[in-house]
């Protein structure tokens, strides 16, 4: 398996990791009566930001720790070179992403129209976020074996 | 040649492909392999593993990066399939 492939498999990994914990513990914070998510937006707003700067230290951290096992498995401390067949994954990839965030995006308003809770919006940005960021590095894993 | 000729009750599907020779090329350039011809040429070495598979079709720079790494012209290289028609009968 190539390096991107498994940097790809790790992105799913690593997103469904941050993405569950720190749901669970916002969740049990609301049951505990911390605050009420039902009703107080501007908790939505500082949870999304916390979880933003959560994500990226926890995926700086995942990311040195894959390299650092990578490096002791394969031997090879050179990171692969970046050609023009990556960047066109890359490409395709984001464009899938895109489509799923969009998709995801306009459930969330379905939801709302027939007459779901605002706070379930929120529900669905970070569900979208995280669906997005599968088919990313699902559709890179899959143009990676399968051909572009 | 009329590519996209419609016959009632049959369906025609276009499928095209870019061969290539450079497992040869490499075999008759001393065993290049795929990693000399990949730094060669500036690309990861997956790469030229999917081209040589038919799994990517180079960018036309890449295809006459290569073709200059073995002295050859493009086309003995890389040689274009035409389109190929599948009938396929309607359900």
């Amino acid at each position: 398996m190539s390096y991107p492939e498994k940097e790809s498999i790790i992105n799913i990994f690593s997103g469904l990791l941050i993405t569950s914990i720190f749901s669970w513990i916002i969740y049990q914070r609301h049951l505990n009566g911390n605050f009420d998510l039902t009703t107080d937006f501007k908790t939505w707003g500082v949870i999304f930001l916390i979880f933003m700067g959560v994500s990226i230290v926890a995926r700086i951290i995942i990311y040195i720790i894959f390299h650092i096992i990578n490096t002791i498995a394969t031997q090879e401390t050179d990171l692969p070179v970046t050609d023009e067949r990556d960047k066109l994954i890359k490409l395709k990839a984001t464009r899938n992403s895109h489509y799923a965030f969009m998709l995801s995006f306009i459930f969330g308003f379905i939801l709302l129209a027939v007459g779901w809770p605002v706070y379930t919006l929120f529900i669905v940005f970070v569900v979208s976020g995280l669906i997005s960021e599968i088919v990313e590095n699902g559709s890179q894993l899959y143009y990676y074996r399968r051909g572009v | 040649m009329d590519h996209n000729c419609i016959i009632t009750g049959e369906e025609y599907k276009m499928k095209s492909s870019i061969k290539n020779t450079i497992r040869r090329l490499r075999f008759n350039a001393d065993e290049m392999t795929q990693q000399q011809l990949a730094d060669e040429v500036n690309v990861s070495r997956q790469t030229i593993v999917a081209i040589e598979k038919g799994k990517y079709s180079p960018s036309l720079e890449l295809a006459f990066r290569i073709a200059h790494v073995f002295n050859t012209p493009l086309e003995e290289v890389f040689e274009y399939e035409p389109p190929v028609k599948e009938q396929k009968k309607k359900k």
